[in-house]
Order: C-alpha cells, then sequence, then structure tokens
C-alpha cells in the first residue's frame, strides 16, 4: 500500500482520506441499488437447477454468473463467503479461503490466498477454481482481473438481512446444493419471523451502534447492521449520519441520548468498558444498564449466522421480551 | 535594532492571544450539539455538574476536545519553527525528525497488538518517537558535535522505514487496517481528559524554547557565525532537538498524524511578526492552538453528525494557504 509512506506528507493524508472514502462510498453506493424487503441486490436464481443444463443466477452487483454444471472447486475471497459455503454442505468443494476465515473450525485448514484486502490473483489462479466467491467494495476491481482468467465471479456483497438469505439461495444453486441452502434461508427467515413477532407490539427504544470507538463510528442507512437493528425492534441513531459506515459525533450521541448502546467487538475493535469512558455515566443507556458487546462476526458478516447476531440483538434492545418458542 | 525588536514584542502577542481567546471561545460555544450560548455560559460558570447531560456534553466531551486540539496545535507549531529553523529548510514540519513516523509504528504496534486503549497507546507511541529521535541522533553525531543535515537525512530515512514497517503490519494485521489507517490520519473524536493531561506535559517544552530566542536568532545566520559570536551552538542544538522531538511524540500520541499546522503556522508567524524568536515562537505557539482549534470545529460541526478527519481539514486551509504564501514569497 503505497498510501501510508510518508504520513507526514499532505498528499498521503489527502490519498489515506480518499482510500477510506471511496471504500465506505463503494459501501455507501453498493446499497443505493434496492433496499425493498423483496431481497438486497442479488436477485433469485431465474432459471431451474437441473442436474444438466446451465446455471444461471445474478449476483450482488448486478451481474449475471453462469455456470454449465456445479461448481466443484470454489475460492472464497471473505469469511461471510466462506461461513455460507460451509453453512450449505458445499465446504468439501472449497479449495481455498483467506487468512481470515475462523468459522466454522474446519476453513481454518484451507490453504490461503492472502487477505480480504489483499488477495493475491496468481494464488487464485493456482487453485484453478471454477466459482470465486468475492465481496463488493475494495474487490470490485478484481473481478474483471479474475474474469479475464477464465474463472467465474460470484459477488456477495449484501446490504440486508434478506439479501443475505438471496445470496444463499444463488450460492446454493451454483454449488447444487440447493436443499441445504433452503434449510439455511429457513433457518434465518424463520428467526426473522420469531423476532419480529416478539418486538411486533412494543416500544422501539433509540439504539446506537458503535462500530469503532476512535473515531466513534456507526453503522448507518442501508447496511445489514441498520436493517437488523430495525428488525430487532430498535431505532438506529446512526441512520441518521447517512449510509454505510459513517463517523459519529460524540456531542450528538450524547444529545441524542441513546437508551441502548451496543458497541461491536472483535479483531477491528475493542471497546473496553464503556460505562469508564469519560461523561458516559450520564446516559440513559449507562444509567439504565443496556450497554452490550456484541461479537463483530454476527452482525457484520453477511453470513447465515447472522440469524444469531439478530437474536441477540433482540436480547439486548429488548431483554424484557420473551423469546417465543 | 536589539532595542526596537524589544520593544515591539509585546503588541504581537498580545494580539495573538487576543485571536486565541477568540478561536477558544467560538470552539468552545459552538458544536454538533447546539447549546445555546446561555446554556454554554451557565456551565462554565456552575462547572463540572454529575449527571446533568447537557453539562457533560460541555464539559466531559467538547472541552477536553477543544484544549487537546489547541494544545496540539501549539505543540506542532513551536515544533515547526524550531525545526524549519535549525535545518534552515522552510519546508520542515515537525515531522520530517522521523519521530512522527516512529511514534506511528508504536501506535500501529498498539493498535496490532490490540493494546490500543489508553494508556497504551500513548506510551507506545512516545517510545517509539524517542526511540527513532534516538536513532537519528545516533546517525547524526560526529566527534561530539551534531551534523544537522545527516540528521535531516537520516530523519526522512527513518521515517520511510518506520511507515515501511507500518505498511507491513496493515497488510499482515489487515483486520486492523481501519483502526491503523484512522489513527494515521489524526483526529481529536473521543479524546478526553486523559488525552488533556497527557498533552499537558508538553507545556515546558512549549516554553523551554523561548529561552533560546537569543541562540535562535543568531544560529538563522549558520553554526559558523553562531560560534563567532560566541552561542554554544551544540548544547543550543541538543536542547532544541530533544525540545522538537518530545513536542512531537507528544501531539502524535495524544492526536495521530495531522499535517501542515506544523509547517504553514511559522511561516505565517514570520510573514506577520518577522523572524525574531522572541515574538515568532510564542506567536506561532498562540497561532498554532488558534489553527487546530478552529480546524476542529470545522472537522465537529460541518457535516455533523458525521465528521471530517481534522487532518482534512487542515489541509484543505492550509495548502491553498502554502501555496499563495510561496508565491508571495517569490515576488518579495
Amino acid at each position: 500500500m503505497s498510501t501510508t509512506r510518508p504520513p507526514r506528507r499532505p498528499a498521503a493524508v489527502l490519498i489515506l482520506t480518499a482510500l477510506i472514502f471511496a471504500v465506505l462510498g463503494a459501501f455507501a453506493l453498493a446499497g443505493c441499488g434496492s433496499t425493498s424487503s423483496s431481497g438486497g441486490e442479488a436477485s433469485p436464481a431465474a432459471s431451474t437447477s437441473s442436474a444438466s443444463g446451465p446455471i444461471t443466477v445474478t449476483d450482488g452487483s448486478g451481474a449475471t454468473v453462469t455456470l454449465d454444471q456445479p461448481a466443484t472447486r470454489i475460492v472464497s475471497l471473505a469469511p461471510a463467503n466462506t461461513e455460507i459455503a460451509y453453512a450449505i454442505g458445499a465446504g468439501d468443494k472449497m479449495v481455498a479461503g483467506t487468512s481470515y476465515d475462523d468459522y466454522p473450525e474446519e476453513a481454518k485448514s484451507l490453504p490461503k490466498i492472502g487477505d480480504f484486502a489483499n488477495p493475491n490473483v496468481e494464488k487464485i489462479a493456482s487453485f484453478n477454481p471454477d466459482l470465486v466467491l468475492a465481496a463488493g467494495g475494495i474487490q470490485d476491481k478484481l473481478r474483471s482481473k479474475l474474469e479475464k482468467l477464465g474463472m467465474q465471479v460470484y459477488v456477495v456483497d449484501p446490504t440486508t438481512y434478506d439479501g443475505v438469505m438471496t445470496d444463499v439461495t444463488n450460492l446454493g444453486q451454483l454449488t447444487g446444493s440447493t436443499e441445504q441452502a433452503q434449510q439455511v434461508v429457513d433457518t434465518m427467515q424463520k428467526a426473522k419471523d420469531d423476532v419480529q413477532a416478539q418486538v411486533a407490539s412494543l416500544s422501539r427504544p433509540a439504539t446506537f451502534l458503535e462500530i469503532y470507538s476512535k473515531p466513534l463510528m456507526t453503522a448507518g442507512g442501508e447496511t445489514f447492521i441498520d436493517d437488523m437493528i430495525t428488525m430487532a425492534g430498535g431505532t438506529n441513531l446512526g441512520a441518521t449520519a447517512g449510509s454505510g459506515f459513517p463517523t459519529f459525533s460524540t456531542e450528538v450521541l450524547f444529545k441524542n441520548d441513546p437508551d441502548v448502546y451496543i458497541a461491536d467487538s472483535g479483531s477491528m475493535s475493542k471497546p473496553g468498558d464503556i460505562t469508564k469512558r469519560a461523561g458516559f455515566d450520564v446516559l440513559t443507556a449507562v444509567k439504565d444498564g443496556h450497554v452490550y458487546v456484541i461479537e463483530d462476526s454476527l452482525i457484520a458478516r453477511p453470513g447465515p449466522r447472522l440469524a444469531q447476531g439478530l437474536q441477540e440483538l433482540v436480547r439486548m434492545i429488548h431483554p424484557e421480551a420473551a423469546p417465543t418458542q | 535594532m536589539t532595542r526596537l525588536a524589544r520593544t515591539s514584542v509585546w503588541p504581537g502577542i498580545a494580539l495573538a492571544g487576543g485571536v486565541f481567546v477568540a478561536c477558544l471561545l467560538v470552539s468552545l460555544a459552538f458544536g454538533p450539539a447546539s447549546l445555546s450560548l446561555g446554556e454554554v455560559w451557565h456551565f462554565v460558570t456552575t462547572g463540572p455538574v454529575q449527571g446533568d447531560l447537557p453539562n457533560a456534553i460541555f464539559w466531559q466531551i467538547r472541552l477536553p476536545r477543544v484544549l487537546v486540539a489547541c494544545l496540539v496545535g501549539a505543540e506542532l507549531a513551536v515544533a515547526g519553527v524550531i525545526l524549519q529553523d535549525l535545518f534552515l529548510n522552510p519546508l520542515t514540519d515537525p515531522y520530517v525528525t522521523g519521530v512522527s513516523s516512529g511514534a506511528a509504528l508504536g501506535a500501529t504496534i498498539g493498535i496490532v497488538l490490540h493494546m490500543s486503549n489508553l494508556p497504551w497507546m500513548t506510551v507506545l507511541a512516545l517510545i517509539g518517537g524517542f526511540a527513532t529521535l534516538g536513532i537519528v541522533w545516533m546517525a547524526a553525531r560526529r566527534r561530539g558535535r551534531i551534523d544537522i543535515f545527516v540528521l535531516l537525512l537520516a530523519g526522512v530515512t527513518i521515517s520511510y522505514l518506520a511507515s515501511a514497517v507500518v505498511t507491513v503490519l496493515m497488510i499482515r494485521a489487515n483486520q486492523d487496517m481501519y483502526a491503523i489507517v484512522y489513527w494515521l490520519m489524526g483526529s481529536f473524536s473521543g479524546r478526553g481528559w486523559p488525552d488533556v493531561e497527557i498533552a499537558l506535559v508538553a507545556v515546558p517544552f512549549m516554553i523551554a524554547p523561548l529561552f533560546f530566542a537569543r541562540e535562535m536568532d543568531i544560529l538563522l545566520q549558520g553554526e559558523k557565525r553562531a560560534l563567532e559570536l560566541g552561542v554554544e551552538v551544540e548544547r543550543t542544538k541538543r536542547v532544541l532537538l530533544v525540545t522538537a522531538g518530545v513536542l512531537t511524540a507528544i501531539a502524535v500520541s495524544v492526536s495521530g498524524i495531522i499535517g501542515f499546522v506544523g509547517l504553514v503556522v511559522p511561516h505565517i508567524v514570520r510573514l506577520l511578526v518577522g523572524p525574531g524568536h522572541r515574538s515568532l515562537l510564542p506567536v506561532s505557539l498562540l497561532l498554532g492552538a488558534s489553527m487546530m482549534g478552529i480546524a476542529d470545529l470545522l472537522s465537529r460541526t460541518v457535516i455533523a453528525p458525521n465528521e471530517i478527519p481534522v487532518g482534512v481539514v487542515t489541509t484543505f486551509v492550509g495548502a491553498p494557504l502554502f501555496v499563495y504564501l510561496l508565491r508571495r514569497g517569490r515576488k518579495g
């Protein structure tokens, strides 16, 4: 990354900023496509996946992906994609993943093609995959390179919970595991239905979700995190700050005084003890004990475990809601 | 001539002090939480109140943040004056000594090891900054004296080296990439009283160079001439370099790397009050604090509730100003 060479230079600051805005902008733009509840960006498979004949689906970037037969050699370029592949029973077809694949356990032992932000094209090609599962944003440029090398690329880039289910269905088609994919979708759908039933008649407490603390960043509108907070019966404060993952003014956070404060914790950020931060003792969420930490892979990784994340969010936003079962 | 300089120092400092007070008041009066001026005055007079939310916005969020911004601005401006005049190079800023890159490396290690909460982050940044200063220092020491040009080159080289290591760490631990990138960009978001305390440690180092104002004036004519005039050149250089290094390391450890203030403020002040250090140093200190205070105000308010990285604001304000100054300087 040439962007960090001389940080003392104004140009470097500008380039860094441009990089950040570009990445965040890409997230935001990806969200502009469609946010209707009928399913993120990817649209369900148009063709039948009969044993013979090409399989055609539309991916998260709106491109059409066609395979003559179900994929047998899959390379995943994002931990979320790896999780989907394993969840739908295509784990045995995975030939390589990223250095950050940590779920399920088997994924850790896959050969690596580099990491999420710096996948190595030669390395990807060396596995001779018939399907590459990419992510949106930083990986957009990669697509044409991989396609020139004759690989089929499916971009997983959902901005809604339903969009993730669509991606799961599509990957089921592409890998010939439609049944297991359907089971995963059913589980996700059931979690969604249950949660919505639980919170239907409840108030919608103002909820702040901290993505990072210095600078304070939150999940804005047109993200699946926002979608899930709304589903879990909360009002996402971050949505007032625009789409994507915007920075958020601490003063405005205090002014809005959220009822529930949830901090994302994982590899990227460790929020520490939020209640001990200077001044935070006056916040309603802190006074009422509604401060929570959630594992980021459950809400920030567009895979099947979002169902689990959704249930956790309900427990945080509406601890009083009795689980239906 | 000295007599004239002596008498004309105070009006400039008083004026800069006035500008600083005005900037401080404006920075405290306005913010994205839009407290009214009456409310702000009320909070100032009543002091911090436990459990009152608007009061906490002022005393726990806005005030410490404004103070940190002003302190960092002052630190960078003073370090900028020292280094520009020591290196006799107008393009020098506090970051050329490699101290900031070393501090950035220390902070990056903190982020990668998930020790990014205070005070570890600051401690590691300070260690990184001082270690770099030590290396650069040893590289530049020849037979008991510091070769300024070797120091400059060694500083730039170490700076690149430290940045390269930061890049490697970013790629290796790329789940921390955003944290590192945001830290490198610099920000005052979420800074509180513990950060003010750290920034305050630098105050004696901002004042110390004032006692070397005469030596610094003479050093502008070159080391040889200064020696002839009886200046203890090596001792002065040592004190000033360490001072600038400490100022930079502390500033960077609190705020990350914020460009342009340390470069541009000394130039503006030279145009306003001339190169004499008895006024150049204090006026730079005050205007550096003012500029950073205002830059952070803009960063907090312009696109609220979002924030613009403060380094972007200082660059947008500083870049056109600097180009203008360069052109003006060429004409004159």
